[in-house]
């Protein structure tokens, strides 16, 4: 049994070009969010980036189980990345490591069709 | 049709120096615990707390306010009250007192407790007017206020 949660998020930007897309920031980015919804105590959690890709923005990380809720939650309430309109699309979430090697087609038609 | 379960918690604040009395009132209580309740527990605390909160009463002389909150934001008020040391502009720290489930049982719980901290302040002072006031001003329960 793991005890670890993984997610795999694409991020949506509405001007691509203007931002700086690091695995730091993104972390900074969803602790943050985390912090500002469930406070000091509720909030605090390590977030661990499995993998990162820039070309097609898109991003697995993991936290503890626990968290799972949590953070999904603060994930989907993101609005900004680097002051930048944005939104983060939870393309699949599990139990189990994820990996890039599914298509992005592939997720996202089988995420409509669930 | 569903009851709304309250909880009444009754506090006592500690001041770090020691006045005989503390510029406070209902407003600057509230305003102190969701600050603090949003700075621990985030906006997701505040949203489950804001529901229902109120500062029922607050006697400045004895020190002792009663805080009314949901039965489910009770912890999120329980457990934030030790980690508070300013209120106001005051530097003080909360003793909770008591919890009850009705307002009653809380007013009770208080009277008795005000009854220990008369009999040691009567000792204290010598004019009979004096201790006529300072009856009057703990034994004052304005609850709407």
């Amino acid at each position: 049994m793991s005890d670890y949660h993984y997610f795999d998020v694409q991020l949506k930007l509405r001007d691509p070009e203007s931002v700086v897309l690091t695995p730091a920031y993104f972390r900074g980015c969803i602790l943050n969010s985390l912090e500002s919804f469930f406070g000091d105590i509720g909030g605090q959690t390590t977030v661990d980036i499995v993998k990162f890709s820039v070309q097609q923005r898109r991003v697995i990380f993991r936290v503890p189980e626990d968290f799972y809720e949590r953070t999904r939650v603060a994930t989907t309430l993101i609005g900004h990345y680097q002051e930048v309109p944005c939104h983060f699309q939870v393309l699949e979430s599990s139990k189990s490591l994820l990996d890039f090697d599914k298509e992005l087609g592939e997720v996202v038609s089988k995420n409509q069709s669930d | 049709m569903v009851r709304i379960k309250n909880r009444y918690i009754a506090v006592q604040i500690v001041p770090q120096t020691a006045t005989r009395t503390l510029r406070l009132n209902d407003n600057t209580l509230t305003k102190c615990l969701l600050e603090n309740v949003g700075k621990h527990y985030g906006v997701y605390g505040l949203g489950l707390l804001e529901q229902g909160f109120r500062v029922k009463y607050c006697n400045e002389r004895t020190k002792i306010a009663i805080i009314r909150c949901l039965h489910r934001g009770q912890q999120y008020v329980s457990s934030i009250l030790p980690l508070i040391t300013l209120i106001g502009d005051v530097r003080a720290k909360f003793r909770t007192l008591y919890v009850g489930a009705t307002i009653i049982q809380c007013n009770k719980f208080i009277i008795k407790h005000q009854k220990e901290f008369l009999d040691k302040m009567m000792g204290q002072l010598e004019s009979a007017k004096e201790r006529q006031d300072l009856l009057k001003s703990v034994m004052d329960f304005d609850m709407d206020r």
